[in-house]
C-alpha cells in the first residue's frame, strides 16, 4: 500500500501587500514504504513548502488551498490539530531540519528532549525506559550514550545533527522529512551524516523525503527523484533515469551545475537567469525565460506532465526530443544565452546566478 | 568544578562590591554639610556630657580610625540613636524593614506571577484581540502614577464597597501576637491587601512587556517548530519551552527591581499610611536624622547587592549556556 500520496497540492502564501505566492502549485507524487524520494531544486522553488504542507507546519500566512495529502489513507489536510498531533506528527512523520544546532531547546538536555517526545506519545512508557531508548539510539548513531545528559550547546554541528536523527527516529516513524539535513554542516562531514541518515533509515525501515538543492546528494541517496521548479514538479522518476537519462532542460541544467555526478570531469556550468516570481506566474512554462530550448509554445501554453517511461513524468513541451536536448545541454555555449530555437530570445534575462 | 569556582568567584565579587558600597556610604555621610557631631548626638545635652559623647562616638579620632569603627559598627548593627525617635535606630528600623518586605515582597510576587503568565500568553497569542487588550491594559497601568492607582482602589474597595480598611497596618487595640505572627495574621493581611494590589498593578507592566517581547523572538526559533512537529500539546510547548526560554531576561530585571523596591515606595506608604522604609528614609533625610538615614541606606544597599548576587546564581541554574569561566 502506498505510504504517502500527494495529489494536486496547492499551497499559497499571502504577502502583506495581498500578493499570492504560489509556492506549491499542483504538486503530485507518492511514496512507497521504505522508499527515499529526493526533492531537488534551487532555493525558493517550493521544496520546504511541500514538506511543511505534509506535516502541517506552514507559516500563519500560508494556506493549503487545494489538493490532498493522504498517509496510509488518512487525509492529513482534514485532520484536527489534536488528531494530527496524536496520529501523524512524529509517530508517523518526523523531520530532520537544516540546522540541528538550533533545533533543540537550549535549556534541556538532548536526552530529556528525546524522553519528552517518547513519553508524550506513549502513555505507558516510563521516563527511565525512554531514557534507555535514547541511549540506545545514541549508540546506534555512533554517539557516546552518556552524552544524552549533555545540553545542545555542548554538541558540535555534526554531533547535533546525529542527535537530531536520533530524535527523528525515536518513535520509529514511517516517514522522515529531511530538509537540507547536511547543508549547514562542514563539507567534510556532510557525506558521513548522509551515510548515517541512509543507514538508519534502512535499519528502521522508514521512508524518507530528502530535500536538497544539491544534485549530487540525491544521486547518492535516493530511489526516486523529483525535480522542483517554480512550485511545480517538472520531472520525476527513478534516480538512474533522472541522473543518467533526464528529459527536462532544467534537470539537464542542474546536472551540469554539479558535474561531479557525471562520469566525465566537466567544468561547472550554471543555469543563467533567476528563479521565477511565484506571484501570478501567468501562462506558459515557468522555466521558459531561462530555457535555451524554449519555443513559442513554451511561452504561451503551460505544459502538463507526460509519462514517457513507466513512473517517469516530465512537464516539458519538447521532452520528446530527448537525444537533441541531452546533446545540446552538454555544451557550454548552450547555457551562455544563445538560445537554441527560441523565437523570443530577446525577452529572456541573461544573468549569472549562483545558488 | 566549574560551578563551584563560579559561585566562589561571585562571592568574592560580592564582597568587593559591598566594600566599595560601604566606603562610599561613609564618605557621603562624613561629607554632609554641617558639623557631623551635631547630627549624631541628641540635642539638649549639657556641654560636658556632649564632649564625652563626641569622644565616645570617636569624632576626635583620625579619619581612618573612624572608618574602621564605622565598618565595625555597621557589621554589628550598631546604627546609633535616631534623632526623630530619640532611641537607638536598631529598635525601630527592623520593624520598618519587615513592613516594607511584606508590602513590596507580596506586590512583586503578585506582579511577576501575573506579568510573566500574561506576557507569555500575549506573545503566544500575538496579533489577536487578547494581545491588543493586554498591551493597552499593561501600558495604562504602567503610565498611571502609584497614588492614582491607590486612590482608585481606595474609592472602590473602601469608600464604595467597604471591604478593606482605609489605612494603617493593624486594627488599633487588636492583639496580633508575637514575632512572625504579628505579620502572618488575618488582620495584617487584610490591611496589606490594597497597598499590595497598588504596587502589583504598578509593577506588572515591566515583566509583562518584557516577557511578551522575548516570547516573540523565542517563538521564531527553530526548536519551537521542531516541538510542534513532534506533536507535543500546545500548552506544553507554550509553558515548558517557549515561556521557559523567555523567562531568562525577566529574572535579571526582577533582581534589580526587587533591590530597588526594598527601599519601599514613599507614595504607596503615604497613601495607605504604611510604616515602611520609603517614608522612614524621606523623614530621616528631611529632618537630618543621619543615623536613621544611614542605617536605611545601608540595609537597602545590602539588599540590592544581595539580590543581584542571587540573580546571578539563579541564572546559572536557569540557563545551561551560561559560561562559568
Ligand atoms: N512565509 C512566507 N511568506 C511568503 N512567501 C513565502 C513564505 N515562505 C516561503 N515563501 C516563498 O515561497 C517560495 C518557496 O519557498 P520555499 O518552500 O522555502 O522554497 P525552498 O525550500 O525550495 O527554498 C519562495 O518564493 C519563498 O519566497
Ligand atoms: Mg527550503
Amino acid at each position: 500500500m502506498t505510504l504517502l500520496e500527494v495529489e494536486n497540492l496547492r499551497t499559497y502564501y499571502t504577502e502583506d501587500d495581498g500578493g499570492l505566492v504560489r509556492a506549491a502549485d499542483d504538486v503530485s507524487f507518492s511514496i512507497e514504504p521504505g522508499e527515499t524520494l529526493g526533492l531537488v531544486g534551487e532555493s525558493g522553488s517550493g521544496k520546504t513548502t511541500i514538506a511543511k504542507s505534509i506535516i502541517r507546519l506552514l507559516a500563519d500566512n500560508a494556506e493549503i488551498v487545494d489538493g490532498s495529502i493522504t498517509h496510509r489513507g488518512t487525509e492529513i489536510t482534514d485532520l484536527s490539530k489534536k488528531a494530527l498531533n496524536r496520529e501523524i506528527r512524529w509517530s508517523e512523520i518526523s523531520m530532520i531540519p537544516q540546522n540541528a544546532m538550533n533545533a533543540f531547546d537550549p535549556v534541556y538536555t538532548v536526552g530529556e528532549q528525546i524522553v519528552e517526545v517518547i513519553t508524550v506519545h506513549e502513555r505507558g512508557t516510563s521516563t527511565a525506559e525512554a531514557m534507555e531508548r535514547a541511549r540506545q539510539l545514541f549508540e546506534d548513531l555512533g554517539i557516546d550514550p552518556d552524552r544524552v545528559d549533555d545540553y545542545p550547546h555542548q554538541f558540535s554541528g555534526g554531533m547535533a545533527q546525529r542527535a537530531m536523527i536520533a530524535l527523528a527516529l525515536a518513535l520509529n516513524p514511517s516517514l522522515i522529512l529531511a530538509d537540507e539535513p547536511t547543508t549547514a554542516l562542514d563539507v567534510v562531514i556532510q557525506d558521513r551524516i548522509l551515510e548515517t541518515i541512509k543507514r538508519m533509515q534502512e535499519e528502521y525501515d522508514s521512508a524518507m523525503i530528502l530535500i536538497t538543492h544539491d544534485m549530487s546528494v540525491v544521486a547518492e541517496t535516493c530511489d526516486r527523484i523529483a525535480v522542483v521548479y517554480g512550485g511545480r514538479i517538472v520531472e520525476i522518476g527513478d534516480a538512474e533515469t533522472i541522473i543518467d537519462d533526464p528529459r527536462h532542460p532544467y534537470t539537464l541544467g542542474l546536472r551540469n551545475a554539479f558535474p561531479d555526478i557525471t562520469a566525465d570531469d566537466q567544468a561547472l556550468i550554471s543555469i543563467p537567469g533567476t528563479p521565477p516570481d511565484l506571484v501570478d506566474p501567468g501562462e506558459g512554462c515557468r522555466f521558459a525565460p531561462r530555457c535555451p530550448f524554449a519555443d513559442e509554445e513554451c511561452w504561451e501554453v503551460t505544459p502538463h506532465p507526460v509519462e514517457y517511461e513507466p513512473g517517469h513524468l516530465v512537464e516539458c513541451h519538447r521532452a520528446d526530443e530527448k537525444a537533441f536536448l541531452q546533446a545540446e545541454a552538454e555544451k557550454r555555449e548552450t547555457w551562455l544565452g544563445q538560445e537554441v530555437g527560441d523565437p523570443t530570445a530577446d525577452r529572456a534575462p541573461v544573468e549569472e546566478v549562483d545558488d | 568544578m566549574g560551578l563551584r569556582a563560579y559561585v566562589l568567584r561571585r562571592i568574592g565579587q560580592l564582597l568587593l562590591t559591598y566594600f566599595v558600597f560601604l566606603t562610599i556610604l561613609f564618605v557621603l555621610f562624613r561629607m554632609m554639610p554641617g558639623d557631623p557631631t551635631s547630627v549624631f548626638i541628641l540635642e539638649g545635652l549639657p556641654a560636658e556630657a556632649r564632649e564625652e559623647r563626641i569622644e565616645e562616638l570617636g569624632f576626635n579620632d583620625p579619619l581612618y580610625i573612624q572608618y574602621f569603627d564605622y565598618m565595625r559598627q555597621l557589621m554589628t548593627g550598631e546604627f546609633g540613636d535616631s534623632i526623630i525617635y530619640r532611641e537607638p535606630v536598631v529598635n525601630i528600623i527592623w520593624d520598618k524593614v519587615a513592613n516594607t518586605l511584606f508590602l513590596m515582597g507580596s506586590s512583586l510576587i503578585l506582579a511577576y506571577t501575573i506579568g510573566i503568565l500574561g506576557g507569555a500568553l500575549m506573545g503566544w497569542y500575538r496579533g489577536t484581540r487578547f494581545e491588543k487588550i493586554g498591551i493597552v491594559g499593561v501600558l495604562t497601568a504602567r503610565s498611571s502614577p502609584e497614588f492614582w492607582i491607590g486612590i482608585i482602589l481606595l474609592s472602590v474597595f473602601v469608600f464604595w464597597l467597604g471591604w478593606f480598611p482605609a489605612a494603617g497596618m493593624r486594627t488599633v487595640g487588636l492583639d496580633s501576637g508575637e514575632g512572625i505572627w504579628r505579620f502572618l495574621n488575618r488582620d495584617f493581611l487584610w490591611h496589606l491587601f490594597l497597598p499590595m494590589l497598588t504596587g502589583a498593578i504598578f509593577f506588572t507592566a515591566t515583566p509583562a512587556l518584557l516577557m511578551r517581547n522575548t516570547m516573540l523572538d523565542v517563538l521564531d526559533e527553530d526548536y519551537i517548530e521542531v516541538k510542534e512537529a513532534e506533536g507535543l500539546p500546545e500548552r506544553r510547548i507554550l509553558y515548558r519551552h517557549a515561556a521557559r526560554n523567555s523567562i531568562l531576561p525577566v529574572v535579571t530585571v526582577l533582581a534589580i527591581v526587587t533591590g530597588a523596591a526594598m527601599g519601599g515606595s514613599v507614595i504607596i506608604e503615604t497613601v495607605f499610611n504604611w510604616d515602611g522604609m520609603g517614608r522612614a528614609i524621606v523623614d530621616a533625610v528631611n529632618r537630618r536624622d543621619l543615623p536613621l538615614a544611614m542605617a536605611a541606606f545601608f540595609i537597602m544597599g545590602s539588599l540590592v547587592i544581595f539580590m543581584n548576587f542571587v540573580a546571578d546564581i539563579a541564572y546559572v541554574y536557569l540557563d545551561p549556556r551560561v559560561e562559568y569561566e
